[in-house]
């Protein structure tokens, strides 16, 4: 393990966006998120995970598929410029990775892959940080993640009092440590100091229930807890996980515009809504009932892991306390006669 | 003295559930953490000891109704001072019938700002939430029932140990468009256009979209939001700016002169855009050009955007002579 000083971390940071485009976790205009890194004004934010999840760079909340013009019998579509100057992501956190290694599985494996996010995604080189506390509303641990590390990281910094430790676990991660050590920034003299487990306030037991949800799509349960839910889609936008998306159009005027994808969110009744007026998730039952299913039983059954990385932006932001973890309790406790 | 309030109201709800005289009950019931008391629907009598209540009963249930407003089910709500604005609001837009609902007046002395909480796991004291500071109905406007002190009282009534001050909000303008505010308004009045545009720019720029805004507002009751219509040219799906602002303003306008001021679209905000700034400004212009009226206190009285009546105070049936509501 190579070490860094803390108080060496803006050279890093300054040699990093040497090397591509680098974001970091910042608190920009009121707010916590990811933002490409500006140097000294730039206002670093490593206590906590940020409000906004890192997804946004990744797959950002608008972009523009391609431009197009029509009139006089003539159809032009212009594709958007090539805008890939290769990623650096520093500061993620376990929970923040595993959500990329799901939005992995959906744009990037099988059939269908989605370009504009695999140009994204195959530049892009993650420098992840262990979590020095747990925040109010984590709960990585119980969904099975390990919040000091994640192996899926190019670079994994433990955060160790005055140092960082640095471990390399890709090629990538390892050519990155060689520059900074050309750079004089690292050594092999730190202290490789014993992290305390981390105290969760919320704990959550996952055992069995995407078997058990399996079976429960028609149960009552979906109606009692949807009654209180808005459908807002706070939860959904702020999730670093999910990933649901609608293509439309922004017109510049009759003749031409842009082809546009947006983040959309399954707590919306547009969401569904099919050309012929027929909505298959006519309430917030449906809606939330999906949204839960989701995360908790299609998409294990489908990749293996579950959508939730317990990250708790969604606890944390629900304007009436609607949290998944709770669901997760409702559902083991309810008697399924399915 | 909590204790016995919170036994009176699981009392008048099971009462009323039991007696058949309504289906569903909402409340708020004891969270995951001390600080939290989320919303809860009781429907079943042995349910009712769910409810509860406490200085963390922020949100306002009252939105809630519009989710009956096509059905046939009668309703009871918790109902604090600021929250029974709104059902008096509901009941004046026809969105809910008088008589689906039992509005259940409770005592508040404030609630508390969970955004102050530093332990997770010890309860300690948090200083009241701004709004509250600025609170002038401590006591339900319009109730059927009461539990604890709470008597219903239209009248403008500032609780003796709260400072009244100028704005709804507390706190400072920090320039970038992030929570903020005592005398918000004036402040940004203060400013020049371009920096205002700039404050509000600023603001917008980080909006996401996700309605909740709307969602949880009891003023908020179109059928079809403009936001949803997918033909509807006015305003993308796509997030900027000035799309983002649109959809604020549109908002803000709508509810303009209805707005009962409970804050929730500000509470809800997952990126603290200071939202009541704008209905507040815009009550402040109602009240400015057409008369002054506190939306929501006496369901008798309209709004003033909603009557046609003389004297015409911005010429706009000049050319309508004869015409009178």
């Amino acid at each position: 393990m190579m070490f860094l000083e803390k108080g060496d971390l803006h050279f890093v940071l300054d040699v990093l966006a040497g090397l591509g485009k680098l974001y970091v976790p910042a608190e920009s205009n009121g707010i916590t998120r990811f933002v490409p890194y500006g140097g000294e004004k730039t206002q670093v934010w490593l206590q906590t995970n940020t409000a906004i999840s890192p997804k946004e760079i990744l797959f950002p909340a608008t972009e523009t598929l391609y431009r197009y013009e029509t009139g006089r019998g003539k159809e032009t579509v212009k594709p958007v410029a090539d805008h890939h100057a290769p990623l650096i992501l520093f500061g993620i956190r376990s929970c923040d990775l595993q959500a990329i290694t799901c939005l992995d599985d959906v744009f990037l494996d099988g059939e269908f892959v989605d370009e504009l996010y695999r140009e994204r995604r195959e530049t892009a080189t993650i420098i992840a940080l262990s979590c020095a506390k747990a925040g109010p509303h984590c709960f990585c641990q119980s969904m099975g993640l390990d919040p000091l590390a994640h192996r899926q990281s190019d670079l994994q910094m433990y955060d160790y009092d005055q140092y960082y430790g640095l471990e390399a676990n890709s090629d990538r991660g390892r050519l990155l440590l060689e520059t900074l050590e050309k750079h004089d920034l690292l050594s092999v003299s730190g202290r490789e100091n014993p992290v305390p487990a981390l105290e969760f306030a919320l704990e959550v037991e996952t055992e069995g229930i995407t078997e058990k949800l399996t079976g429960m799509f028609e149960h009552p349960l979906w109606e009692e807890v949807a009654s209180k839910c808005l459908n807002c889609g706070i939860c959904t936008y702020l999730c670093p996980a999910c990933h649901c998306f609608d293509i439309s159009e922004k017109l510049d005027n009759a003749h031409c515009g842009s082809k546009i994808r947006c983040w959309d969110s399954c707590m919306f009744s547009g969401y569904t809504r099919m050309a012929g007026g027929h909505n298959p998730r006519p309430g917030k039952r449906e809606r939330v009932r999906e949204r839960f299913m989701h995360k908790l039983c299609y998409f294990p059954q489908r990749y293996g892991k579950y959508l939730c990385t317990g990250c708790g932006r969604c606890l944390a932001k629900c304007p009436v306390g609607l949290e998944i973890t709770k669901i997760m309790e409702l559902v083991k406790e309810v008697e399924n006669d399915a | 003295m909590m204790k016995q309030l919170i036994a009176q109201m699981q009392e008048i709800a099971r009462e009323l559930l039991e007696t058949g005289i309504v289906q569903t009950v909402i409340g708020w019931e004891k969270g995951s953490r001390w600080y939290l008391s989320p919303p809860v629907f009781v429907r079943k009598p042995e349910d009712a000891g769910r409810l509860w209540y406490d200085q963390f009963a922020v949100p306002n249930l009252s939105g809630y109704l519009l989710d009956y407003r096509n059905k046939n089910e009668k309703v009871a709500v918790f109902v604090k001072g600021c929250d029974s604005r709104s059902v008096v609001r509901l009941i004046q837009d026809n969105q809910v019938r008088k008589e689906n609902i039992v509005a259940i007046g409770v005592p508040c002395a404030g609630m508390r700002d969970q955004s102050a909480v530093n332990d997770e796991k010890e309860p300690h004291e948090l200083p009241l939430l701004s709004k509250c500071l600025q609170c002038r109905y401590p006591n339900p406007v319009y109730a059927d029932r009461t539990v604890g002190e709470a008597v219903v009282d239209k009248s403008l009534n500032v609780p003796d140990d709260l400072d009244a001050g100028t704005g709804l909000m507390g706190g400072d303008l920090t320039g970038d468009g992030s929570y903020v505010s005592s005398g918000i308004v004036e402040r940004l009045e203060g400013l020049s256009s371009d920096d205002r545009y700039d404050f509000w720019q600023k603001a917008f720029s980080k909006c996401l979209r996700c309605y909740a805004c709307r969602n949880v507002c009891p003023a908020c009751s179109c059928r079809e939001c403009i936001m949803d219509s997918e033909h509807s040219l006015w305003v993308g799906k796509g997030s900027s700016p000035t799309e983002n602002m649109f959809n604020a303003l549109i908002r803000a306008y709508h509810v303009a002169g209805r707005c009962t001021t409970c804050g929730e679209c500000e509470r809800v905000c997952p990126v603290g855009i200071p939202l009541m700034a704008l209905n507040q400004f815009l009550g402040q212009e109602v009240n400015k050009l057409l008369e002054a009226y506190d939306a929501g206190i006496d369901e008798t009285l309209k709004p003033p955007l909603e009557m046609y009546g003389w004297p015409d105070f911005d010429g706009l049936f000049r050319c309508a002579k004869g015409v009178r509501a």
